[in-house]
């Protein structure tokens, strides 16, 4: 059965992709849950690491997993950056700027990037062999991929867990004013929490170059954006943890539907998934707008 | 007397389209640029009503417009030969219609989430439209509409250029002084008043007794309606086609924003300073620094939420509190 082949190796890398989803919507709902900042360009901190891992590659021959810490550092330095500059004067603001604000973060990044490296798509090969499955052949990257993810996203926990800052994050998250009152900087743990999300999504944009060859442009972001909203929506919104787990769910469904879709004739199957992806935004936001996976009340 | 008194905001917003209108008309050469900037105003104007009204965010408001460009669009294409100029009326009518169904169709889910989460729910409304019509090859799929041909056929040549290159310009002036009138009528209304204290507090609004979904709703179908309108005469009666790649553009989406917080959100005047300014620069800038503009707008808009969230309108009226000119400014 061809169809079955097709759907089995289309679902093993939904899950697989779904991994590198779930880390790289992780910041988004790390920001949300701390600061109760949307980062409405989101996509834009993906396409900064995407092109990290592109320029590391290509000038310096250093392998895209490699890239990631660098990746990492690279957006916990923006990320304060634009805490102290922006943010830090908005806490107390309307949420229509603050969204607004994220909005023309993005855009500024975006068009940034396009008079440093033009509008153009790029992409590298990184060649490293491929398991042999049978009725489909996973490249090694992508496995990588896989579990770069799950490393980061498991040392995630294990920060928040067993460290002190960590523990002062979940606090702050739990309540403000009473971490106040324990001693806690809120404003350093907003500062380190808005720096470790967008450290996050930069990193993850380093993973999700192994899966798009040759599609990394200065507008890829959009696409990670909407795609993050659906799965961090789908995890809870607050909760790093519920969108790690909705990224694989995320991936297995955009995957399977691909397949299923491409039976219909007359369709052209990657418009409508993406399609999908943005009804099954408004369909979870109808009926239980706090995410799927639990989330506040 | 009263009625007078309440409609004074408009004198400065007829003021201003008067002065544009004729230079448009008596400057050899300006009805072009004044075309432009007019599109900003009438742009802002429309999205004032739900942004500036409401305090929440459409990200995806560009639908709108495109949803009024296609109906322009496919009743040019399907009705032209028969109907003639009353394939124009019929446009504008699919068009708004095209777009207050998709209006109840997103706001019936969006509107019953608060603030972030609406966001969230109309970031994807474009692209996800867009992807909607490419993927079922809808209404020439990723192809788009090309109209130059047929309405030369049924118009003649001459009068389809009167079409593109005036009538449809002198639409936009009547959209906009339609839509200040609105906003003016809604402002001095029970539902102006009411959605003041939902954007101030939706929680004490609620339990004031107001029926704050109601009047988000209603705030929500009249932009989207003029989005439409805009989107039918501006767009297709003037450019000829419809790409769903350009109709569905977030730049629209963004530059609207820009507008209505440049001049001052939820302010009738507003929006008429911020088109103008902004169609200014844009038009000159494209001149100068073409293909810089999103480069430009990007920090202007986050100096703008950061160092004077309330717009220039909303300054000005402050200073002018004790003054007779405060009547004017709404």
């Amino acid at each position: 059965m061809v169809f079955f082949d097709q759907l089995a190796a289309n679902l093993i890398y939904g899950a697989i992709l779904g991994a590198v989803y779930g880390l790289a919507t992780m910041g988004l709902s790390l920001i949300f849950g701390v600061l109760r900042i949307v980062n409405v360009g989101h996509g834009a901190f993906i396409m900064l690491g995407a092109f990290t891992a592109f320029w590391m590659f290509v000038l310096y021959g250093v392998p895209p997993l490699a890239s990631i810490s660098l990746a990492l550092v690279i957006g916990l330095a923006l990320g304060f950056v634009i805490f102290y500059a922006i943010f830090k004067r908005l806490l107390d603001a309307p949420e229509l700027s603050t969204l607004l604000a994220t909005f023309g973060i993005g855009l500024l990044i975006e068009e940034l990037a396009k008079q440093l490296w033009g509008p153009d798509y790029v992409g590298y090969s990184w060649n490293i062999g491929a398991i042999e499955l049978g009725f489909t052949t996973i490249p090694l990257t992508k496995l990588y991929a896989f579990g770069s993810s799950v490393v980061i996203a498991a040392l995630l926990y294990i920060w928040f867990q067993k460290t002190k800052l960590g523990a002062a994050v979940r606090a702050v998250v739990e309540d403000r004013d009473g971490a106040m009152v324990c001693g806690i900087n809120v404003n350093q743990i907003y500062a380190l929490s808005f720096a470790l999300g967008i450290g996050l999504t930069v990193a993850s944009g380093v993973l999700v170059t192994l899966f798009v060859p040759v599609g990394i442009n200065v507008y890829m972001g959009g696409e990670y954006t909407l795609k993050a909203f659906v799965i961090a929506v789908l995890g809870g919104l607050t909760s790093p943890w519920g969108a790690f787990y909705a990224g694989f769910i995320f991936g297995l469904i955009e995957n399977g539907s691909y397949t299923i879709l491409g039976l219909i004739p007359g369709v052209e199957p990657f418009s409508l998934t993406r399609f999908l992806a943005f009804m099954l935004l408004l369909v979870i936001l109808l009926i239980k707008p706090t995410g799927l996976l639990g989330g506040e009340k | 007397m009263s009625l007078i008194r309440r409609y004074k905001p408009m004198v400065p917003l007829l003021l201003v389209y008067i002065i544009l209108f004729i230079i448009g008309v008596s400057v050899p050469g300006m009805w072009q640029p004044v075309a432009f900037i007019m599109f900003y105003i009438a742009l802002g104007q429309a999205f004032n009503i739900f942004l500036g009204l409401t305090g929440y965010v459409d990200f995806g408001y560009v639908a709108f417009l495109a949803l009024g460009s296609y109906g322009m669009a496919l009743s040019l294409q399907h009705f032209g030969p028969e109907l003639g100029f009353g394939a124009i009326v019929f446009g504008i009518i699919l068009g708004v219609v095209m777009s207050l169904l998709l209006s109840l169709a997103v706001g019936a889910v969006a509107l019953r989430l608060r603030g972030a989460y609406f966001a969230i729910a109309t970031i994807g409304v474009n692209e996800g439209f867009r992807y909607l019509v490419e993927g079922l090859r809808l209404w020439g799929g990723s192809e788009g509409i090309v109209l130059s041909g047929k309405m030369r056929e049924i118009f003649g040549r001459e009068m389809s250029i009167y079409l593109s290159t005036f009538f449809s310009d002198v639409l936009v002036f009547v959209v906009a002084i339609i839509a200040g009138i609105v906003t003016l009528t809604i402002l001095n209304r029970k539902m102006g008043f009411a959605l003041m204290a939902l954007r101030e507090d939706e929680d004490a609004a609620k339990v004031m007794g107001i029926n704050v979904t109601k009047y988000k709703i209603m705030a929500f179908i009249t932009s989207a309606m003029f989005g439409g309108l805009i989107g039918a005469i501006a767009w297709t009666l003037k450019l000829t086609y419809v790409f769903p790649e350009d109709v569905f553009n977030i730049t629209y989406t963004v530059e609207a924003i820009v507008i209505v917080m440049l001049g001052g959100s939820g302010t009738l005047f507003g929006p008429v300073v911020g088109g103008l300014i902004y169609g200014i620069l844009k038009y000159y800038l494209n001149i100068i620094l073409p293909g810089f503009q999103l480069l430009l707008l990007a920090p202007l808009l986050i100096i703008i939420i950061v160092a004077f969230p309330e717009g220039l309108v909303g300054s000005i009226k402050k200073r002018i509190k004790e003054t007779r000119l405060y009547e004017y400014i709404k």
